[in-house]
């Protein structure tokens, strides 16, 4: 009989379970060959003897698949190759400043001060790096989003694979926080990690002292906070629209959508009927002003900061409330 | 009849129609019964209506007559506009003039390296930097906003010595000494006596010109008063009058800090608007006016119905090309064909004799019926909305039905366009296709974006034409050209005149035109561009699908 | 049916790789009229030939033509085919009836000509009282009895069915093995592929066997059957008294052994299955002997294409 359960991969028995292969093929589950005539099948329930590791283990266990998964791909989740290089490519890009720096470092006189004027440390350059519109926050930050987060919940629910987590002892609370988490990691490792690298690489190529640490580490954490904040607004947006979409590429434009459409549409009113009170619908916008106020310099919009604040509380909690609730009647079958 | 026994009315054509019928009725079926449709459809809608709300918000705030040249402000408060301070000479920052105030005439002064260091007399003192042994002073006077010595209560010198050699007050600043002398520094008053100018400093003395009581003149009469005088003779081009005359400044009292150039154009008469027509003899291409020359027009004729326009282009750039013809396409278009092969469903049409080419066609064709639709029908609402408010005299304005036709239409190419590449590529990879089509979404955006602001640029609109959002934004402007042939005059008129109607912004003159300016060579270019690459799209699936082996 | 010079499947030296996969390996076949079924175990190449058939793949080498035309150049022959494919995906928001006149007009056929041909062929596959119901809410034997239905809707002269029973309880089997049986009755030719002999066996006596992508086997089933029949053959009876049974069958002129395989099992050795089976009642009764069952472990198509293979039982 251990043939046999060698022989019952994983994708044979989800079948054998869940009916999901026509049963002809070459499934074999255990429980059949035992079976003796008269009798429909005899299944037998063997009491499991070993210690079941503590939560966080096997919580971990879920995010270390979403996040190896990125190097990975050899038991981890799938990434798509185009999806690891463009990752790759926001990076790198993300990072130009740094190179940037340590050429200055390397130049002598007026290039090196233009340079450092252009890409050095100071409050509006901290800003851009995590929320400055082009093209980072035009072209990278979304997409990566819609290419990280599409896919999180929705692949589950159109292979039917959170029937496998859902088997586990692995409540459905600990499954969304930690796809939740493995989705923001990702776009920390992205966002929030090249932020740093750019602050403390920049110290270090131009010999920075205390004094400028001190003078500059508010502005860092403001931006660093602002950056932190940006990645769960836009992690549970994403979340939001992978738990109510039957594929990921739905999910992924319905991402892009909301971020393009509404900055657009704010725009346009602005331009025509000068306004600027539509940005608070834009998620982006409105965690630029929050920023703006968190890095201190003089915000771009005419209306109060706390009309962004609630904006991104009402972004952030609809989407928490949306997606907790399709979880909670996630199907373990697929759909 | 035939051997099936079918009739003569059956021809190749019917029943070809009936295929394309039932495939692209299936295909708008489905679509009809995907949720996700209606999610997109509905929030499309949300949109359109939420710039409908604030259109017709505007518009029942009606346009508020815009002071161009900004003369009917009274920035320093005494109830005197710029417009009429300006007339008179004085200082709109200065309350202490203004028309009527009286000014002040120079009459003798002491540089530094005169010889003669003292003067007498009743005079107004301005600058006075020395010793003065008053007979009187006029302690209420001010000579301007920032006087601030109070001669009524002045300080004691208390330093010994003497003045400017042993020591130095701040200036602008006075103290008197023990003998009776008040010791200045660089001080306007008016009094007399003996002024005893410091050496190397400098001071000067006049007299004012009597008051008189001047009628303020109200705000509204600066407001619009300046309109584009223009015959329409075209034989002229020196055209234009400055209605308020503050180019010609006739009789005015001119002043230092008031002072420009009356021929900017220089074309050799002052205060003259060039308007310069193209070669076809109609076609306004260029505005060249002097400085202050029509530069308040009326707004009701003029900014009205461009910010109208500026409303309608905007729209229509920004929400129809840029988000709808975007956005729809990504949502129904990538799964056509894509879909059914992943199903499995694509065997049931697939047995039936139907060429492959044509199912491809006819799947688009059933996208288009649901998108297009829904962009012609959001289109007409906003037509029918602007038509009815829109500013004029007459109750509908036929050419806003017109104009949104056009660019409802223009968004059904788009859609075309975008439709037939998404499909495409959801049919060549299946399995890269859908990311490939994501990243062509913001790259068609961000071109779309730099299309938009780098209107004028002629490089930004010949490195954004690698994308479809970048000939759709130009057959809009071509269109619009078309259309409402004014445009452009409006165009350089918010240029020439420096209005603030946003029309310079939002539109410019179609870049494509083979340096003809016709707007129709560019629209037709437009138009080709865009079949052509829905054509070449559909061919490449086609050609793909058709020797494709479908498991 | 048209008169043509053609049979109206011809496969001509067809073979089929996957990369260095085999589908189809060099199948010469010609079949015209009747019901022929497609015999062969999962992977045997059954849907591969008919995928060959449709059209849907390009054959590696050789020629696939139906009614003379090549499938994969033109889409021609397919107003004269009908196929069941072997997909389970339907469009389940659709109710029998759109489903299938949708695709009738497919045809060619106007919008009444395309539903009132629907309804004839609903009531001929047995829907015609769910025909406007959704088809989401089908059984499996309902959908593979839509899934028939609209082959069938254009009247074709050669239908082709990838394992139409698939999935389908007794009732659904019985109902459209009648409803395949009535085609091939009314001259049609009749493609049916499964892997389970019985089936083919209730429906046509025709049978193309396929093994690995190879054409095992052409020709009727009763000769293939009775090859079979030639050749060493088991009987397996239960009984709580095999030993009782044993000799009173050991006696008997075509049972040339008996083999205990288990506790209360029995089986009997043969070289002529039919001979065994007619004296089978007569033993059994005579010794009063209680039998639980009686198998034929033999009888299916896997000892079948061992045979046919040359491999011993």
């Amino acid at each position: 009989m251990s043939e046999d359960l060698a022989l019952a991969n994983g994708q044979t028995r989800m079948e054998v379970a869940y009916g999901a292969g026509d049963g002809d093929d070459d499934a074999q589950a255990v429980v059949a060959q035992r079976a003796s005539l008269g009798v429909v099948f005899e299944q037998v329930y063997r009491p499991w003897n070993g210690t079941l590791g503590p939560r966080w283990v096997r919580n971990y266990a879920i995010f270390r698949h979403h996040v190896y998964g990125l190097f990975s791909s050899k038991g981890h989740r799938y990434y798509n190759p185009f999806v690891r290089l463009t990752i790759l490519v926001i990076l790198l890009s993300s990072l130009t400043p740094i190179a940037m720096i340590f050429l200055s470092s390397t130049l002598p006189g007026d290039a090196s001060d233009w340079l450092t004027r252009m890409w050095g440390i100071n409050r509006y350059n901290l800003w851009g790096q995590v929320l400055g519109y082009y093209p980072r926050n035009l072209c990278m930050w979304p997409l990566l989003t819609a290419l990280v987060v599409g896919g999180m919940i929705s692949d589950d629910r159109k292979n039917g694979t959170s029937a496998i987590y859902f088997s586990r002892p692995v409540t459905r609370t600990d499954y969304t926080i930690m796809k939740f988490l493995s989705a923001a990691f990702v776009l920390t490792f992205v966002i929030v990690f090249s932020y740093v690298l750019y602050y403390s690489t920049s110290i270090v190529f131009r010999g920075e002292g205390w004094a400028f640490l001190i003078d500059t580490l508010p502005m860092f954490l403001g931006g660093l906070i602002a950056g932190l904040l940006l990645v769960f607004t836009y992690t549970s947006i994403g979340m939001a629209l992978s738990s109510i979409s039957q594929s990921r590429f739905f999910a992924a434009v319905a991402f892009l959508a909301i971020i393009f459409g509404t900055k657009l549409t704010a725009l346009l009113v602005e331009l025509v009927f000068q306004t600027s009170i539509i940005y608070i619908l834009s998620p982006y916008d409105a965690l630029a002003h929050i920023g703006q106020w968190l890095v201190g310099i003089p915000p771009n919009y005419e209306h109060s900061l706390a009309f962004s604040i609630v904006s991104v509380l009402v972004y952030n909690a609809a989407s928490i409330a949306v997606l907790v609730n399709r979880v909670s009647s996630l199907e373990v079958t697929r759909e | 009849m035939d051997k099936q026994g079918r009739g003569l009315s059956e021809t190749v054509w019917t029943r070809l129609d009936r295929k394309a019928g039932a495939i692209t009725e299936l295909t708008v079926r489905q679509l009809r019964h995907r949720m996700s449709t209606w999610v997109v459809l509905g929030v499309g809608t949300l949109l359109i209506l939420m710039l409908l709300a604030f259109y017709v918000d505007a518009v029942r705030d009606g346009f508020e007559p815009i002071d161009n040249d900004g003369d009917s402000e009274d920035w320093d408060g005494d109830g005197y506009p710029l417009g009429q301070e300006r007339k008179y000479g004085t200082d709109d920052w200065d309350p202490m003039q203004y028309p009527g105030s009286g000014y002040y005439v120079r009459d003798g002064e002491v540089h530094w390296s005169d010889q003669n260091r003292t003067h007498s007399g009743n005079q107004t003192w301005i600058d006075a930097t020395g010793i003065f042994s008053p007979i009187w002073i006029d302690e209420d006077f001010q000579y301007n906003r920032w006087d601030d010595v109070d001669f009524s209560d002045l300080d004691d010198c208390t330093q010994n010595g003497e003045f400017g050699v042993d020591w130095w007050i701040s200036w602008g600043d006075a103290c008197q000494q023990s003998n009776g002398d008040i010791a200045l520094m660089s001080v306007n008053f008016r009094g007399e006596g003996t002024l005893r100018v410091l050496e190397e400093y400098y001071s000067e003395w006049g007299h004012f010109t009597d008051q008189y009581y001047v009628e303020p003149e109200p705000a509204s009469n600066y407001i619009d008063e300046d309109d584009i005088d223009w015959d329409g003779n075209i034989l002229s081009s020196s055209q234009g009058f400055d209605d308020d005359g503050d180019c010609l400044r006739v009789d005015w009292i001119e002043l230092d800090f008031w002072f420009e150039e009356d021929d900017s154009n220089r074309n050799g008469i002052p205060c003259d608007v060039v308007w310069i027509i193209g070669s076809d003899g109609e076609t306004i291409i260029d505005i060249r006016a002097d400085e202050n020359v029509d530069e308040d027009p009326d707004d009701e004729k003029l900014s009205g119905e461009s910010i109208h326009r500026v409303f309608i282009i905007a729209v229509g750039k920004i929400a129809f090309i840029m988000i709808l013809s975007i956005f729809l396409p990504l949502f129904l278009a990538l799964g056509l064909v894509r879909d059914e092969t992943e199903n499995g469903t694509l065997h049931y049409l697939l047995s039936k004799p139907i060429h492959r080419g044509e199912f491809i066609v006819y799947r688009i064709l059933g996208y288009l019926l649901i998108a297009g639709s829904f962009v012609l029908l959001m289109s007409f609402l906003m037509g029918i909305f602007t038509s009815l408010l829109g500013p004029g005299d007459s109750i509908i304005r036929f050419r806003d039905i017109l104009i949104w036709l056009a660019i409802g239409l223009t968004t059904v190419l788009a859609l075309t366009a975008y439709g037939a590449v998404f499909n495409t590529l959801g049919l060549v990879s299946p399995k890269y296709g859908v990311y490939i089509a994501l990243i062509i979404g913001v790259w068609e955006f961000m071109m779309a974006v730099l299309t938009l602001i780098g209107g004028g640029s002629t490089t930004i609109q010949y490195a954004s034409s690698l994308s479809i959002s970048h000939w759709s934004l130009q057959l809009v402007d071509s269109l619009v050209l078309i259309i409402w042939p004014d445009t452009l005059t409006m165009h350089l008129m918010a240029e020439a005149f420096n209005l603030d109607t946003g029309l310079d912004v939002i539109w410019s003159p179609p870049a494509h035109t083979l340096e003809t300016g016709n707007p129709y060579v560019s629209a037709i270019i437009s138009v080709v561009i865009l079949s052509l690459i829905t054509t070449l799209m559909i061919f490449l699936a086609q050609s793909v699908f058709k020797r494709r082996e479908i498991m | 049916m048209t008169s043509k010079s053609t049979p109206t499947v011809v496969i001509d030296h067809c073979s089929k790789w996957y990369g260095n996969v085999i589908g189809i390996n060099d199948v010469s076949l010609a079949i015209d009229g009747g019901v022929t079924g497609i015999l062969g175990p999962n992977g045997a190449g059954k849907s591969t030939l008919f995928k060959l058939l449709m059209g849907r793949l390009k054959p590696s080498g050789g020629s696939v033509r139906l009614f003379g035309i090549d499938p994969w150049e033109s889409t021609s022959p397919y107003r004269r085919v009908g196929y069941v494919s072997e997909t389970e995906k339907l469009y389940d928001w659709m109710t029998g009836h759109d489903f299938v006149s949708t695709l009738a007009r497919l045809h060619g056929m106007t919008r009444e000509e395309a539903s009132a041909r629907a309804e004839h062929v609903l009531e001929f596959v047995g829907l015609s009282d769910v025909q406007h119901k959704e088809i989401g809410k089908y059984s499996k034997g309902m959908r593979q009895r839509i899934k028939i239905a609209h082959a069938l809707v254009h009247d074709p002269d050669l239908i082709i069915l990838d394992e139409p029973l698939h999935g389908c309880d007794p009732i659904a089997r019985t109902s459209i093995m009648s409803v395949i049986r009535d085609l091939g009755a009314q001259g049609k030719t009749v493609l049916v592929s499964s892997h389970i002999l019985d089936e083919i066996e209730r429906i046509t006596e025709q049978i193309v066997i396929l093994h690995n992508g190879r054409l095992l086997a052409l020709g009727n089933l009763h000769a293939i059957r009775d090859l079979l029949d030639k050749h060493p053959h088991r009987i397996l009876i239960k009984t709580e008294k095999p030993r009782e049974l044993a000799s009173s069958f050991i006696i008997e002129d075509p049972v040339y052994g008996v083999r205990f395989s288990g506790e209360g099992a029995l089986e009997i050795l043969t070289n002529d299955l039919s001979a065994a089976h007619s004296i089978l009642p007569r033993v059994i009764v005579n010794s009063g002997v209680k039998i639980n069952s009686i198998e034929n472990p033999d009888d299916n198509l896997e000892s079948l294409l061992k045979y046919l293979v040359g491999g011993d039982n």
